[in-house]
């Protein structure tokens, strides 16, 4: 009676810990993508749309700005989404410093490149799938590991005087489907 | 009959463990204090990370970025130092002065920023400031700097801190594409001190 009853605990015990530590792992691993949906959501909802470029165009800190954002940086931003194809996103890099960065699904930041590494002025690239056909697209391939994520592009407007040039550079940005 | 019961048993524990882990582990992830476990003690005052965006992070380093401080740069490009406390290892209040002393640092460009410690968002201010960069930040002739911290106006390079008392916040340095010889050294750079003035 006494070893059925042990038993039983036991199997408690080890079902208890089992689930506490699946749940544990499910809620951690899910938190990022979590976190980049609700982002995404925000950038497409700015934008007009999903592999649409969406322009914060105002200097200093911002009350509707993530966690811990950077005021010294003029952000645009895209939610893409390549399961229709390839996106192009092209234009002109800032001179004070200027960078482009891709994110995929669990928040890892697997691509970045700042102007001074360009050859020069003016980029283009191409986001894809690994699946995807580019060659015939012209352009930098960029292949991202997931179907959906977010592209940054950062300008660092020293003061409030950069704000003209970095609107102008801003306009000049085209992000859409290739 | 006795099936069910231990059925229903393991059930109930199922449900009673999902649970418990779900609002343990969300709690921890979301602590304002949460994003610190990635950080690295450097000096005392300042913490390092070179695991913002990057595919080394463990996975509960990357929910804690993800969570506190979303869409950062990986150390190819940028590297962040955040301090909570001053050089006597007192943590930050708003009610206090402080003194951010620096040197040159050996970069592109380099920011100093300052959050509420709760909401991890800009504290907001009438001056629509919250950071001082490399260009806008005065400097002598040597590139010395400092930048006041604290919630009285100040003629030179100031940032407000909460209007409240009894406040914690903190100060990120962001340093974009440092120099090799930055990035040789790293976390051991010339890193500002932090000293507090009143209180």
């Amino acid at each position: 009676m006494l070893n059925r009853f042990l038993v039983y605990v036991l199997g408690a015990i080890v079902l208890a810990t089992a689930t506490f530590m699946l749940t544990r792992n499910l809620v951690i691993s899910q938190a990022p993508v979590k976190v980049m949906s609700t982002i995404e959501t925000r950038i497409a909802a700015g934008a007009g749309g999903w592999n649409a470029c969406f322009h914060n165009q105002v200097y200093g800190p911002r009350a509707n700005a993530a966690r811990r954002a950077n005021p010294d940086s003029i952000i645009s931003s895209m939610a893409y989404d390549l399961s229709d194809g390839p996106v192009r996103i092209s234009g002109e890099t800032w001179p004070r410093y200027w960078s482009i960065s891709f994110y995929q699904q669990n928040s890892d930041n697997f691509f970045v490149m700042n102007d001074q590494e360009l050859p020069d002025r003016t980029f283009d690239f191409v986001l894809a799938l690994d699946s995807h056909e580019t060659g015939a697209l012209g352009g930098t391939p960029i292949i991202s590991p997931t179907a959906k994520g977010i592209m940054l592009i950062r300008r660092f407007a020293a003061d409030s005087d950069d704000m003209p040039g970095i609107i102008a550079n801003q306009e000049a940005l085209t992000c859409a489907p290739a | 009959m006795k099936y069910a019961a231990i059925l229903l048993g393991a059930v109930i524990i199922v449900a009673a463990s999902f649970f418990a882990a779900r609002a343990i582990t969300v709690n921890s992830l979301t602590n304002h204090n949460s994003i610190f476990d990635a950080f690295e003690d450097v000096d005392g005052t300042w913490m390092y990370s070179d695991k913002i965006g990057a595919a080394a992070a463990s996975s509960v380093e990357r929910a804690r970025v993800a969570i506190g401080g979303p869409l950062g740069l990986s150390s190819k490009e940028a590297v962040y130092f955040i301090a909570t406390r001053d050089d006597a290892g007192e943590p930050l209040r708003s009610q206090c002065s402080y003194r951010v002393t620096g040197v040159p640092i050996d970069t592109r460009w380099w920011s100093l920023t300052l959050y509420d410690s709760v909401t991890q968002h800009y504290v907001p201010n009438a001056e629509n400031r919250s950071s001082w960069n490399s260009i806008s930040t005065p400097r002598t002739e040597t590139g010395n700097w400092v930048i006041n911290v604290g919630p009285d106006p100040q003629d030179s390079a100031w940032l407000r801190t909460q209007e409240a008392p009894d406040q914690s916040f903190e100060l990120m340095i962001r340093v974009y594409n440092p120099s090799a010889a930055t990035r040789a050294v790293l976390p051991i750079i010339d890193l500002p001190t932090v000293e507090r003035v009143s209180c």
